[in-house]
């Protein structure tokens, strides 16, 4: 081995990596985004997560349980007045949880019997509510044992009964199931697109398509269709093998959960077209695609809870059209809910199609 | 004169810092092959991009065929057929199903098709080809195939990038004639090309050197401007007779020991039917004429033609 020659090798090597600003971003900015991203949301500590109260003791002691929940910094209580306000709350996302002391509590407590608290969750994100029923029963066991030390006539402590929405045996196979579609929809769609328009351009046809009387909505149209095609079956297949082999099927309209599916993979068809249209090569086309990949996995809510996300995050994931694409995914899915109760996502989502496509337009049609 | 089927006033295109055109104006008549000519990097592709409205100029106008191709790229194209250097044939598809893709966007189907790709197929020599890939055919044919789907809807004028470039001598020829035949017919052809030579077969050159418009005028007239002209010898034969038929053809004549030898700027048709007579009158004397050849004339235009401010 010549180290002169190794050496030339190397300098060469290092400068057009060095000179390539996109390759410099993706070594810098990728392990960095994703240490920091992972370091959010894989964790599987409780932040802040709106948890419910209905005090239907308003005792000392049923306060001092609710300030000792309040006191882990885990959660954001929400006194309510009513079930039918957690329900609600629970549905419609603005709350993670909910815990219910009976009335009688503290009486039961300081005559020696166990108290039962009931804390509910949303089962849809099983992940969050598997880990926020950890805290819970936490706290709740700690401050029933400090009670039973200052009554030492009291000997049991508190119990805590489990209540869950949607997912009653907070199975996972249904909630991977749902951001299942939300993942494959989202990568996949846009990496066979990313190549596309890149490719025609390298081979010369799509300055070709470019002096033909073809208007770019054509051309856009004449990619996205046929590969929508595709995808729509694909959808199709998915929800037979989920049903068929996971027995998981949608407890929402199936029918719907295939339109909503179909009009998001031209969303997603479009981002890859924006892709390959802003990139030189194919290569540069496909890092796009698995950059863009990261934040789907990782803040879309495929496999980690976004209410589990610090609050600012929280607001980033809301700027992914998979973020929506999945929680209206898992509604259909583990909610049953139908487009009376998803039309804000759905308008989100739309909003983002329409936006997608214009971009989309734009790039393809743009004289450089 | 009539009025110019392709016009450019002040067309330039930057990119950055980098003027890759500058303030070019063009006029091409109709009917017309217009060779524009330069190095690499002088600023022909983008020109031609600017002109078939697929690249936005920085400043300048562009008249194709009437239409305003800044303003209303999309227009032109109905009026236009362009081949770029990459012959742009879809792999996977057979050069049949390219057809009829092309085809299609331009609306040509049926009966009009098949009468309009029947004669294609038979001036290109295409009908062997038509059931294969364009990745199993060999460059020229696929380069053959590309000229004539640039064709397939008849346009007005003919954009053709380097049409030449990377095929065989017979090809070329090929090309050279179809070409032409399609100016014969009233098609305007603009056309780059490598080959210098090539400007022989237009009716008119442009040479473009640092995106600058450097020469602008017919082969003959570059010829005469940029070269050390026509050279004329007369072996065998009576010299005295040989000598005067050179002066009267307009040449300089010097004599030497074993020829007459001549020079001109250029041959117009009176001096050359001046040479055709003393050939029939001494059928002794072998005249051999000698034109400059236009790659000389290039690289004289290179250095010697004076640059735009």
């Amino acid at each position: 081995m010549s180290w002169q020659r190794l050496r030339t090798l190397l300098r060469r090597e290092a400068r057009a990596s060095l000179r390539d600003p996109f390759t410099v971003g993706i070594l810098v900015a990728v392990p960095l985004l994703a240490m920091v991203l992972f370091g959010f949301v894989l964790s599987t500590e409780v932040h802040g997560l709106r948890l419910a109260v209905l005090d239907g003791d308003a005792s000392p002691a049923s306060r001092r349980l609710i300030g000792d929940l309040r006191a882990t910094g885990a959660f954001t209580l929400v006194p309510v007045r009513s079930r039918d306000e957690i329900e609600l709350g629970l549905v419609d996302g603005r709350l993670g949880g909910a815990i219910v002391v009976p009335p009688g509590f503290g009486r039961d407590l300081a005559e020696g019997r166990t108290p039962e608290v009931n804390a509910i969750y949303d089962a849809a994100e099983a992940v969050l509510a598997g880990n926020a029923e950890g805290y819970v029963r936490g706290v709740v066991a700690a401050t029933g044992a400090r009670l039973a030390v200052r009554r030492p006539a009291s000997g049991g402590g508190i119990a805590v009964v489990t209540s869950v929405l949607f997912n009653p045996t907070l199975a996972g196979v249904p909630f991977m199931v749902s951001g299942t579609f939300g993942f494959v929809l989202s990568f996949l769609a846009v990496l066979i697109t990313a190549v596309t328009i890149v490719n025609e351009r390298m081979a010369g046809t799509f300055e070709q398509l470019q002096v033909t009387p073809a208007t770019t909505l054509e051309i856009l149209l004449g990619k996205l269709l046929p590969m929508g095609g595709v995808f729509a079956l694909d959808i199709a297949l998915m929800m037979l093998a989920a049903g068929l082999l996971l027995g998981v099927w949608p407890n929402g309209s199936a029918a719907f959960f295939w339109i909503v599916s179909a009009l998001y993979v031209l969303t997603t068809l479009s981002m890859g077209l924006i892709f390959s249209a802003t990139s030189a090569t194919a290569a540069e086309a496909v890092q796009k695609t698995v950059i863009f990949s990261i934040p789907i996995v990782q803040l879309s809510g495929f496999a980690f809870p976004i209410r589990n996300m610090p609050g600012w995050l929280q607001w980033v994931t809301e700027c992914f059209p998979a973020t929506h694409y999945i929680r209206i995914s898992r509604a259909i899915y583990l909610r049953g809910e139908g487009p009376l109760d998803l039309w804000p996502e759905l308008l989100i989502l739309a909003a983002f199609g329409a936006l997608q496509v214009t971009v989309a337009l734009r790039t393809m049609g743009a004289r450089t | 004169m009539s009025e110019p089927i392709i016009r450019t006033r002040g067309l330039s295109k930057r990119f950055g810092d980098f003027t890759a055109v500058d303030a070019l104006d063009l006029a091409v008549e109709p009917g017309t092959i217009f060779a524009f000519l330069g190095g690499n990097g002088s600023g022909k592709s983008t020109t031609i991009r600017m002109l078939i409205g697929i690249l936005e100029p920085t400043a300048g106008e562009i008249r194709v065929d009437g239409i305003d191709v800044v303003h209303t790229p999309r227009r032109v194209r109905d009026h236009i057929g362009y081949m770029g250097q990459k012959v742009s044939l879809y792999q996977g598809l057979s050069l049949r199903e390219n057809v009829e893709f092309y085809a299609g966007l331009f609306g040509l189907a049926g009966a009009a098709l098949e009468r309009r790709w029947g004669a294609l197929r038979e001036r290109f020599d295409l009908a062997a080809a038509e059931g294969r890939r364009p990745e199993d055919l060999p460059a020229a044919i696929r380069q053959r195939a590309g000229l004539a789907l640039s064709m397939l809807h008849e346009p007005r004028v003919l954009f053709l990038d380097e049409p030449t470039a990377g095929v065989d001598v017979r090809s070329r020829s090929l090309f050279w004639d179809v070409i032409q035949e399609e100016a014969a017919g009233g098609t305007t052809v603009f056309v780059t090309t490598h080959f210098v030579e090539e400007a022989d077969s237009c009716d008119w050159v442009a040479f473009i050197d640092a995106g600058k418009l450097i020469a602008d005028a017919p082969p003959e007239a570059l010829r005469e401007r940029f070269s050390d002209g026509y050279r004329v010898t007369v072996r065998g034969g009576d010299p005295r007779a040989a000598a005067a038929a050179l002066t009267a053809a307009g040449l300089a004549v010097e004599s030497a020991p074993d020829a007459v030898r001549g020079t001109a700027p250029g041959l117009p048709p009176g001096a050359l039917a001046e040479l055709e007579r003393l050939r029939a009158r001494q059928p002794d004397a072998h005249v051999e004429v000698q034109q400059p050849a236009m790659t000389d004339v290039f690289r004289r235009v290179l250095t010697d033609a004076p640059r735009p401010a």
